[in-house]
């Protein structure tokens, strides 16, 4: 018996002792940090992941692109995706659409950077604990950097509202998993509304430059939250010329336009190109680059290096070029013959020259055209006619042939140019008279100035000016306008306005159905 | 070194204090005892050592029991007697004594094999003491199978085992044993001489002595946390003491060829087809192949059969073994080599070869002290062939040539042809084929040495083991400097990709095993304690322009890219304590009980238990049964356990900071400025604790022998439960997911095996049949209702789901109720009628009729439903071998039936923007007109969104079920020499030469979850071969 006992004890020994064995930290994993709340200087950079955030991937990553794009009759999706071409291109929603995976990715992409954001509020939070109570300088920057990261998250709102109607709004506290539980749908109203109080906060803190000025070169500033402001009111005005929001797009446009920050670039041509990039008249632009190096780190709109760079919201509208290089892609969002026989009725020249780039000759597949940049363009089995100009960086402005279509160019998303047409749009409304700011955008592209603009001059300056971007201005005025369901064949009014919330969103979390 | 340097002296102190604590322990014991001692050997009539048989001194409670050479030594208090000596399956005997005496006793078999030994976790039982289906691989049957692994060949052999064959040379099979626990880790472990190693693809099916499949808890339980996919326990062979040298010969050589080929449509057929689809780009396409290749307007002459380009006619396939066995009484060893190559049927560098040395050698120092080393060294060199290549042979236009030097002469260094100049963008299969070179070089060393103590007369064994798995490897992926045109703008830089591996995997085993008995009970008991330490890293790099001779072929001379870096590895160390009792009574009342605790530096929760306990009743020992006519064993069993996996990703559990570049923004990016990084960073505060997922199961099960033991069969219900199988739970608005236990699952089924074996004269036969169903279920998956995925890139087209009630990643999507034939049907159906009013002619005839399962009249999200899984419902194999006079015949075969394949080849058309190539079959049976087919769709159909938008659905999803006569093998055996003759074997094989499938792509054998996309297919090898053995 004494042998059993001897194992026995010999047993719990080993039990007793040995798991200090087990107690290493896990291998390969990000290790626990400790970030230093007391040095301030560390304080932009929660910031600056939020810009991360919402421009890598996020708002300007290439699905959401094309979904937008695609629901104006300026672009033939061409997508390979026939919920687009078909169905979202004429304006159809509501089931059809519900369970297509772009919707789930437009909806994520969108909402995803603003848990990011309200988790930079929580950063931001805790280094606030740690300024002194008398440092007013401090506190005054906490304030600005709060603004800068709120209004990004507002932004994201805006642009989820314009696509769903009624979403939830992920407040400041959407950074736990037990938070996301309690997230409910809130009315259009009410979303449009926190959006502009939102806005308010940030008019207050933010820097008052114009966004090539800021201290963070190219992030958003008071104006930035100004425009936001403005849009938001002009969708709540709608087509109503007797709602008051008309005064605050008034306001907001002319605080915009009298901080003599803002001008017209004045070559329409090279606005959408590496020149223009964080002109006088950007107001929001999205940052990219590629360090001025052939190879190594891009950053893109679809991710950097080791994500994928194809997903970025050039690449993808780049032709299909048997010509092959830099200047060569899917191509898909063509610009439609519509768009380009609007353009030519009005005799805009100007803005052909920017928006229609050509494949070969009519796009025949053997046949060529060369870009005012020196590009080689075939035409393509497709038969697409064009390109969108205003996604071509052309290859002499590109550094070396490693890179992407359309790397180092910025996404353009807010123009002073639009601003200058909103308040155009306000002062006709209101029955005064619009035409100064509506000229200066017809001058800049060498269009006569018009006397007395009606509200449907104004209308076809704003479809010409924004033509082909891709941040849906051309079907929201066609929805506020009421004049949807004339162009879309497959519009329902009270039905494809907005989009169904994804049915993936819904499995996820039944708060949402 | 230094791990191991670490082990010991964390481990070695407390390790040799024990041996001294027990040796002192035992010799006090024994100094008490009077002094007759007697000795012997038990062997069976052909004298071989019976291990455990026990000894007991008749009318005492002195009893022994043998140790694995089958010697015993008992001291006993009288000066004469009688020793009584049973085991299992023997008639026992009575052998009288006087004084000290040495004994040689020869037990005769009861005449069935109960009495097998069969390999254990951490030891051995006899097979009918088992109260766990743990099935014993005739490894005769693993012989004959011509595999490169060993794995390979246990296809359809063993009941609850789903084997699932790769083609690609040297790939080693996906291994289920029943089911899918996890959404993780679905692989058994292996342990390989002790050691646990994730595949056995290093070994060859000749350095194989036994392999024991674990399947329930009973058995696997043992094992802890890494048990809860199964256990497979290999033994290397070994030499025995006493042993006359023995030369073992073993080889075959033989040739693979392609079976059950798809046959692509033909030029002709793809240019009627690609017309149908009324679209710009393929009337352009069709136009531009006959200005080009020949041919005029829209009718073409090329035709290319790009599978016929890639696929090779035939492809070698050779194994060379020779195996040296012997042993003196003090010194037993094994010593072997061998020798294996498989060409690939794909064209082009894809092949396996593989060079093994074995050696392995037992001291037995002294009567009470064995000392034995193992080391198996395998040495690989796997070219991997381009898949991708499978894909484009399926989807590519057969309009355009291979190669073409007089439209394409930019083409470099060959001049392969471009779709691009007639308009597509179909990769060149060829060019994939060739332009590829994916070597990977491994050598694989498992070293192990032990020490085995006997003390107590051998009712105790002590041992100590420790084994090493260390393995490293090269991966070598040079993409040479090409242009596939057409522009001379398209030069791709030659690109050299280098991936250093190595494992270091040490296990240290302390064991304790006492064995006994008195009268009729019988009982053992198992300590154990067990140490692991796992090393993993991998070190890549890239460089580009590196020239293309082999000489040239490292990074540091040529463009390299900081991107093109990374280093990554894992550290994991485990130690358990573990313990087995055995209890029978005459044999007839048998229990096992297990426990492990097992900790484990991957989780935050340390510690785990595993507890198992098994019974068993041999019925056929009762009285009332004795004498029941035809009924020679008839035992009833029954188990319960617990057991973990720990593949699952380790994890740290806290709220993770992410900086650098990657989550920092860029600023200041202006027209004359270049965009910088601001330094930034991201917070995720969604993470939960992780920790091994759990699997309790139960198992009840009945094994029989009949009729003169010539009907033998077992039967098994298992029901597998997984409490916290660990997954990715996805939150709604993008928010990261996390990675935590949320998930049940359950595997259900039945396991059968029943042969039937006799002899007439001079002809032996021996049909056998084994058979297993399963039903997987998810049966929860945390607070969500579904998660849908699929596989990368074609999940949103052909989507699969995890949802409780269904098994695990069921291919999902809409239901084809056939084909609207007419405008009329169509008019009549709300469904088309609603898909119409939105946007008119999208529903026409020749285009799929969808289910409206939510009666809504449209087509929507709510008519997706799930269309089948994966996993069959039933797998199954069976075995009919012949022998006559020194002729042996064997056929096997096995299949599996009730499950789903998703032919993704066939259903690339959905993201397609211009026609690609179908197979035959499809492209002569499409929809031409009212009434020519309700089940597939017309040409113009398939361009069309209605049956585009996740369209297809079922019609895509096909049966998997197969046949397969797995191996016929006609053998004849003979001697040569009359001293000291040379037994030889001539054998000629047929492997997996027939098979019976409805499935409509190239094999039904798709490893992963179903979809038939890039998978290189299963051959058919016939071959010739020779054992000798002198």
């Amino acid at each position: 018996m004494r042998t059993y006992k001897s194992i026995l004890l010999l047993a719990s020994l080993l039990l007793a002792s040995c798991s200090k064995f087990l107690d290493h930290p896990v291998e390969n994993l990000a290790p626990e940090t400790t970030i230093d709340y007391t040095n301030l200087s560390l304080m932009y950079q929660p910031v600056s992941g939020a810009y991360k955030a919402v421009t890598r991937g996020g708002f300007a990553f290439w699905v959401p692109t094309f979904m937008k794009t695609s629901q104006s009759d300026d672009i033939i999706p061409e997508t390979g995706y026939s919920e687009v071409n078909t169905l979202i291109n004429n304006g159809v929603s509501g089931s059809a659409i519900a369970s297509f995976w772009a919707l789930d990715n437009m909806w994520v992409n969108y909402y995803a950077p603003i848990i990011t954001c309200n988790g930079a509020l929580a950063e931001l939070a805790k280094f606030g604990a740690n300024i002194p109570s008398g440092d007013a300088a401090d506190q005054q920057q906490l304030l600005r950097y709060q603004a800068e990261v709120r209004c990004l998250a507002a932004i994201g709102h805006f642009y989820l509202c314009r696509s769903w109607g009624n979403i939830p709004i992920l407040g400041p506290s959407s950074i736990y998993p037990s938070d996301l539980d309690t997230v409910h749908i809130t009315p259009m109203a009410n979303v449009r509304q926190y959006i502009m109080d939102e806005a308010n906060f940030c008019i207050a803190n933010l820097e008052a430059v114009a966004p090539n000025k800021a201290t963070h070169v190219g992030g958003l500033t008071k104006y930035t939250a100004l425009m936001l402001k403005a849009k938001t009111a002009l969708d709540i005005a709608g087509s109503d010329n007797g709602s008051p929001y008309w005064d605050t797009v008034l306001d907001c446009t002319n605080q915009i336009m009298n901080s003599g920050q803002f001008s017209l670039y004045p070559d329409y041509y090279e606005l959408f190109k590496i020149p223009g990039k964080l002109c006088d008249e950007s107001i929001l632009e999205f940052q990219y680059s590629d360090f001025g190096s052939t190879t190594g780190n891009i950053v893109t709109s679809g991710e950097d290096a080791t994500g994928s760079q194809w997903a970025n919201l050039f690449l993808f509208q780049a032709p299909n070029n048997s010509w092959g290089g830099l200047i060569n892609g899917p191509g898909w969002l063509v610009p439609s013959d519509n768009a380009y026989n609007f353009l030519v009725a009005r005799g805009d020249a100007q803005r052909i020259k920017l928006t229609f780039e050509r494949c070969g000759v009519n796009g025949n597949p053997g046949t060529y055209a060369v870009t005012p940049d020196g590009d080689t363009v075939s035409g393509n089995v497709a038969g697409a006619k064009y390109f969108n100009g205003k996604a071509y960086t052309p290859t002499s402005e590109s550094n070396g042939t490693s890179g992407y279509y359309g790397s180092n160019n910025n996404v353009r998303v807010w123009r002073y140019a639009e601003t200058l047409l909103m308040n155009a749009e306000a002062l006709i409304r209101k029955g005064q008279n619009g035409d100064a700011p509506l000229n200066m955008v017809r001058a800049r592209v060498g269009l006569a100035p018009l006397t007395n603009a009606t509200l449907q001059q104004l209308m076809d300056e704003r479809r010409a000016e924004l033509i082909c971007e891709w941040w849906g201005e051309r079907f929201n005025d066609l929805v506020r306008t009421d004049q949807a369901a004339t162009v879309f064949s497959g519009f329902v009014k009270g039905e494809s306005e907005f989009w169904p919330i994804p049915t993936t969103e819904i499995a996820l979390d039944k708060n949402l159905q | 070194m230094e791990k191991l340097r670490l082990l010991l002296d964390v481990y070695g102190n407390r390790f040799i204090f024990l041996l001294i604590l027990l040796c002192a322990g035992i010799g006090t014991y024994a100094t008490a005892l009077p002094p007759t001692v007697v000795k012997g050997r038990i062997t069976d009539t052909a004298g071989n050592a019976l291990a455990g048989a026990t000894i007991l001194v008749k009318g005492t409670r002195t009893g022994t029991s043998t140790n694995e050479n089958g010697e015993f030594s008992i001291q006993t208090p009288k000066a004469a007697g009688v020793l009584v000596i049973s085991y299992t399956g023997f008639t026992s005997r009575e052998v009288s004594f006087s004084g000290d005496a040495t004994l040689d006793i020869r037990l005769s078999a009861a005449d069935n094999r109960q009495s097998d030994i069969v390999v254990v976790g951490y030891g051995t039982q006899k097979k009918g003491d088992l109260t766990a289906p743990i099935t014993s691989v005739n490894m005769d049957d693993v012989d004959k199978r011509t595999t490169a692994t060993p794995m390979d060949a246990l296809q359809g052999s063993v009941p609850g085992v789903q084997v699932i064959s790769n083609g690609s040379p040297g790939t080693s099979p996906e291994v289920r044993i029943r089911g899918i626990g996890s959404f993780n880790n679905e692989n058994p472990l292996y342990v390989v001489d002790g050691m646990f190693v994730t595949d056995i693809g290093f070994l060859n099916s000749d350095d194989i002595a036994d392999i024991s499949v674990l399947k329930d808890a009973s058995g696997a339980a043992i094992y802890g946390v890494e048990a809860a996919n199964g256990v497979v326990l290999i033994t290397t062979k070994k030499g025995r003491l006493n042993m006359k040298t023995r030369v073992t010969y073993n080889g075959y050589v033989g040739i693979q060829v392609p079976t059950h080929k798809v046959k692509m449509a033909n030029g002709q057929q793809f240019t009627n087809y690609a017309l149908q689809w009324q679209d710009a780009a393929d009337s352009g396409s069709i136009r531009q192949s006959a200005n080009l290749y020949g041919g005029a307007g829209l009718a073409p002459t090329t035709s290319t059969d790009w599978y016929k380009q890639i696929l090779r006619s035939s492809a070698p396939i050779t194994n060379q073994a020779i195996d040296v066995q012997g042993g003196s009484d003090k010194i037993a060893y094994t010593l072997g080599g061998n020798y294996l190559y498989q060409g690939g049927i794909m064209q082009y560098q894809n092949s396996f070869q593989r060079y093994n040395i074995r050696f392995s050698m037992d001291v037995r120092a002294f009567s009470w002290l064995k000392l034995g080393i193992t080391t198996t060294v395998s040495n690989s060199v796997t070219f991997y062939p381009n898949n991708a290549a499978w894909e484009t042979a399926f989807t590519a236009s057969p309009l355009f040539p291979v190669y073409d030097s007089a439209n394409n002469p930019s083409a470099f260094p060959i001049k392969f042809a471009n779709s691009a100049l007639i308009g597509r963008t179909d990769a060149n299969a060829v060019a994939q084929a060739r332009y590829n070179y994916n070597q990977y070089k491994q050598i694989q060393v498992l070293p192990g040495v032990y020490g085995e103590l006997y003390l107590w007369h051998n009712r105790i064994t002590l041992r100590s083991q420790l084994s090493e798995y260390y393995t490293s490897g090269l991966a070598t992926n040079y993409a040479q400097q090409v242009n596939l045109g057409p522009g001379s703008t398209n030069t791709t830089p030659s690109m050299l990709t280098s991936s250093q591996d190595r494992n270091t995997n040490y296990i240290l085993d302390n064991l304790v095993t006492y064995r006994d008995g008195l009268g009729r009970h019988h009982w053992s008991v198992l300590l154990g304690q067990s140490s692991r330490s796992d090393r993993y890293r991998v070190t890549t790099v890239q460089a580009q322009n590196v020239p293309a001779q082999q000489q040239f072929w490292y990074v540091t001379n040529y463009t390299r890219d900081p991107s093109y870096y990374s280093d990554n590895g894992t550290y994991n160390t485990s130690l358990s304590y573990f313990t087995r009792g055995t209890y029978d009574f005459d044999n007839k009342y048998l229990l096992t009980a297990t426990f492990r605790k097992d900790g484990s530096s991957k989780y935050q929760q340390k510690w785990g238990d595993f507890p198992s306990l098994g019974v068993g009743w041999v019925i056929s020992k009762e009285d009332f049964l004795k004498n029941v006519p035809g009924l020679d064993f008839l035992k009833l069993r029954g188990s319960w356990g617990k057991l973990g996996n720990d593949g699952v990703t380790p994890n740290a559990g806290y709220a993770i900071v992410n900086s650098g570049n990657a989550y920092s923004g860029i600023f200041g990016s202006t027209g004359s400025q270049n965009g910088q990084y601001v330094p930034g960073y991201q917070v995720n505060n969604f993470y939960s604790n992780v920790s091994w997922e759990v699997v309790t199961e139960w198992d009840g099960g009945i094994d029989f022998e009949l009729l003169k033991h010539r009907l033998k069969g077992s039967a098994d219900y298992y029901n597998r439960a997984t409490n916290g199988a660990a997954l990715n739970e996805s939150f709604p608005f993008g928010a990261p997911a996390i990675y935590g236990n949320f998930a049940d699952m359950t595997n259900k089924g039945f396991d059968f095996a029943l042969s039937w074996g006799d002899r007439i004269g001079k002809l032996g036969y021996l049909i056998s049949a084994n058979a297993s169903t399963l039903k997987n279920t998810v049966t929860k998956i945390g607070s969500i209702s579904n998660i849908m995925g699929g596989v990368f890139g074609w999940a949103a087209e052909y989507p699969n789901i995890i949802q409780p009630g269904l098994p695990i990643n069921s291919f999902y999507g809409y239901k084809t109720a056939g084909i609207y034939q007419t405008q009329q049907e169509i008019d009549a159906d709300p469904v088309a009628v609603a898909a119409n009013k939105s946007v008119p002619g999208s529903v026409q005839p020749g285009f799929f009729k969808y289910a409206d399962l939510n009666h809504n009249g449209v087509r929507d999200a709510g008519d997706e439903t799930n269309l089948g899984s994966y996993l069959p419902k039933v797998t199954y194999g069976f075995n009919i071998s012949v022998s006559y006079r020194q002729f042996d015949f064997s056929v096997a075969a096995q299949g599996v039936a009730g499950n789903k394949i998703l032919n993704l080849n066939r259903g690339e058309f959905q993201k397609a923007t211009s026609s690609i190539n179908l197979d035959q079959k499809f492209m002569e049976h499409l929809w031409t007109g009212p009434g020519s087919t309700n089940m597939y769709p017309s040409a113009y159909a398939l361009s069309q969104p209605w049956n585009k938008e996740d369209g297809g659905g079922s019609f895509f999803v096909e049966s998997g079920a197969y046949l397969r006569i797995q191996n016929i093998q006609l053998g004849y055996n003979f001697k040569l020499g009359t001293n000291n003759p040379v037994g030889l074997r001539v054998f000629v094989t047929a492997d997996r030469p027939f098979i019976f499938t409805k499935y409509s792509g190239f094999t039904p054998e798709i490893s992963g979850i179903g979809y038939d996309n890039q998978v290189y297919p299963v051959t058919a090898s016939y071959s010739f071969g020779v054992k000798a053995t002198f």
